[in-house]
């Protein structure tokens, strides 16, 4: 059995199901960040795992041990959380050392495992300071802190980065990994911020509408969602979303004929198109020289025809939004450099799209798979 | 709709007890007809001041704002045919959505029938139409600040005011919608002056950003120019995300071109930068900060790369951020697509000299951008 087992949990309040059924299993050291969109369910599940709720049905397993109605400190189980909650006349040493001291650890024990995690987490030259005397993100580093020193079986880690600004979000962001790496803590993670999900998760897991929608590593959710819930909530900007038709093994959508690599029954579908994955060119860039085999666009593609309605630079790359001659509206992707070159207002090109960039799902939004579809 | 035109505009609150305190102090700015530009500051940094003296909420203390080339300072505010879309949204409580949004128009008697096509039309642009016969306490804060941002936007009138248009966007619309307001501000030519915290907001949609810090307009430029030839250490630590690396170094010219001895926390020499390039007025020895934008280093190993170590590494779809320790300096490096990397193992980072900019040590400005030597 895994190191933490989540069997079929089910907890409603009132009229109002939250979890119907959830299951999940996470190896030892691994981090598993729970992902969704606000309201789906996330912060039950921790208090479930914490033992601070009981659930109405399903189990808990950590260490092969079901606790699914033990009190939260016969569970191996430590938590940070949103609001930091630290002792406020109790200095950031001693806020760090308190699991350690209401165990009885020895004094040098304390000492030894504080600064180590103070080390780790960058707040050694802030342990004598009282919370109010922190920063913003010394108090979550300290918060963080306390979590990790009493080096629980299981960590639960509630979206500690929302209440931080986008400077620190960003670097506990990178260094995160490190951190609880170093720990070999088994740990859940809380977010709603898909750049989080991808940055932290050795696998993601994708709850909505009660139960894990997707559990698996970033990369195979990114590249190979299940359902088209789960692809719009990766990837800013959002994916794009068309209908199309599946035909004797090809697929048209936005007027172009695609023809597919795997055998998939005829009928209706939808399709989903990464931003970053559709390459523009103006009409008059082309006339001016460049032609789409300089850019890098091979014979695999085809060209639909678009207007570019706006510009809207982003970090790194800049968003292109288009218009398609039936009205329908994708937005691509290009680098700041080819951005600074495309005009302020309207212009008129062609959106360059590799048919094995598409991702396909049935009418209902689930994957389309070889195999899965009669 | 019009130009707009803040000449040496001042905001002086008179405090109670102890000195008045200068909100903004002595702005200038002229805006052409049709423009987008965006007031970028923290929070206290003036924007909202400024915004509001526009409007004709606060009084101006010294100075002049013009529209169309008429002095408006003394203006009520609704003599000054401004459109202002609130932070705070203020919007009717008992009249509907669609009731909120066409109130202007219907004030001034435009046909009901007109009246109902134009909102239909914001309302399918900034996706509230389930919201539109419903009152605004029963529907999302999100939507309110929408129904808001509509209620501006279909007014004809010379400048149009936005106070945090888009802050409670969900993140599934915000690229598409910020894309559809700017689409709808070039097509009908609106003088638009946003306010926003968020560079990224203020990026995606300005013309030309003010980048304001204690009342003070710091920079007042285009997004590119702010990335390429940011004024001060100021604006090109705001500017970006991931924000710029910034390390102390010390010019060396005890050899030809530009060699730079980068300092790490310590002020040991922690690596060191050497480029091709004439520099005039960067003396040797001097001291500055250097900073290098993330998606201008490069990961290779071509002659000049220097080596450090994976500290982190993260894919997020459409580009790879990787940390990088370059003897006991950490610096981000931002790589489009996916990009392997091993947290321990050494890497080896290009710096083009494109990457490079030097602030003073001292006062911060800015002395050298590689963009400007390098093309």
């Amino acid at each position: 059995m895994s190191y933490l087992s989540l069997g079929k949990l089910k907890k409603r309040f009132k009229n109002e199901v939250v979890l119907d059924g959830a299951s999940l299993d996470v190896e030892r050291g691994e981090t598993v960040v729970v992902f969704g969109p606000s309201g789906c369910g996330k912060t039950v599940l921790l208090r479930l795992i914490a033992g601070i709720n009981e659930p109405d049905s399903g189990t808990v397993h950590i260490a092969g041990q079901e606790v699914t109605y033990l009190a939260p400190e016969h569970r191996d189980v430590g938590m940070a959380f949103q609001n930091f909650a630290l002792y406020p006349h109790l200095s950031a040493f001693d806020n760090i050392a308190s699991p350690l001291s209401a165990r009885g650890v020895a004094r040098g024990e304390i000492e030894r495992r504080v600064h180590e995690v103070a080390g780790l987490l960058k707040i050694d030259h802030v342990l004598h300071h009282l919370p109010k005397a922190l920063s913003n993100g010394q108090k979550q580093r300290t918060s963080l802190g306390r979590a990790l020193a009493g080096n629980p079986g299981v960590l639960l880690l509630d979206d500690p980065l929302r209440n931080v600004d986008a400077k620190l979000r960003y670097e506990m962001r990178l260094e995160l990994p490190r951190v609880l790496k170093a720990f070999e803590t088994t740990v859940i993670y809380v977010t709603q911020d898909y750049k989080e999900a991808m940055a932290l998760g050795d696998r993601v897991a994708v709850l909505m509408g009660g139960g894990f929608r997707q559990v698996d590593r970033p990369a195979s959710i990114y590249k190979d969602p299940d359902g088209t819930d789960v692809a719009r909530l990766f990837g800013d900007p959002t994916v794009n979303l068309v209908p199309g038709t599946i035909e004797g093994g090809t697929v048209t959508a936005l007027g172009a004929r695609f023809p597919l690599a795997v055998s998939l029954a005829d009928g209706p579908c939808q399709i989903a198109i990464r931003p970053e994955s559709i390459t523009v060119t103006l009409d008059e860039a082309t006339s001016a020289g460049a032609t789409p085999v300089d850019l890098g666009i091979g014979e695999d593609t085809h060209a639909v025809p678009v207007e570019l309605d706006a510009v809207t630079p982003l970090n790194v790359r800049a968003v292109m939004l288009l218009r398609t001659a039936d009205g329908r509206e994708l937005l691509a992707t290009c680098s700041e450099d080819e951005a600074s070159r495309l005009p302020r207002g309207h212009g008129r090109g062609h959106a360059h799209i590799r048919a094995a960039d598409l991702l396909l799902f049935d009418p209902a939004g689930r994957r389309v798979r070889p195999g899965e579809r009669q | 709709m019009a130009t707009l035109t803040l000449d040496s505009v001042s905001k002086v609150y008179k405090a109670a007890r102890g000195r008045p305190v200068t909100a903004v102090d002595a702005v200038d700015m002229r805006i052409a007809d049709g423009e987008i530009i965006g007031l970028l500051g923290s929070s206290g940094c003036g924007k909202t001041s400024t915004l509001r003296m526009i409007a004709g909420f606060e009084d101006v203390t010294s100075g002049h704002i013009e529209v169309g080339g008429r002095v408006i300072d003394n203006l009520l505010p609704a003599e000054r045919n401004i459109a202002m879309a609130f932070e705070g949204y203020a919007l009717y409580p008992p009249l509907r959505v669609r009731d909120n949004i066409g109130f202007a128009l219907l004030r001034d008697r435009q046909p009901r029938a007109e009246v109902k096509r134009q909102v239909e039309e914001i309302a399918e642009l900034l996706e509230i139409v389930p919201a539109l016969d419903r009152y605004p306490p029963t529907i999302s804060a999100g939507q309110q600040q929408r129904t808001s941002l509509a209620r501006a936007l279909i007014r004809k009138a010379d400048v149009f005011l936005l106070d945090e248009p888009m802050s409670q966007l969900e993140p599934q619309l915000r690229a598409v919608l910020r894309a559809r307001l700017k689409d709808w501000l070039i097509t009908r030519r609106m003088t638009t002056v946003f306010v926003t915290h968020d560079q990224t907001e203020a990026i995606a949609l300005a013309d030309r950003i003010a980048v304001m810090e204690e009342g003070v307009l710091q920079q007042f430029a285009s997004p590119d120019e702010l990335k390429e030839r940011p004024a001060n250490l100021f604006v090109a630590s705001f500017i970006g995300e991931p924000p710029m690396n910034l390390f102390e170094a010390r010019v060396d010219r005890s050899r030809s071109g530009l060699g730079l001895a980068v300092l790490d926390a310590g002020g040991a020499r922690a690596f060191e930068l050497r480029f091709d390039a004439e520099v005039a007025g960067l003396a040797d020895g001097a001291a500055v900060h250097l900073g290098m934008r993330p998606h201008r280093l490069r990961l290779g190993d071509r002659a000049g790369a220097v080596q450090g170590t994976v500290t982190s590494h993260s894919w997020l779809g459409d580009q790879t951020h990787v940390g990088v320790e370059i003897g006991g300096t950490e610096c981000i490096v931002v790589a489009e697509g996916e990009v392997p990397a091993r947290l321990g193992a050494p890497i080896a980072v290009e710096v083009p000299l494109r990457a490079v900019h030097l602030f003073d040590a001292d006062d911060g400005r800015a002395l050298f951008h590689g963009s400007e030597a390098a093309s």
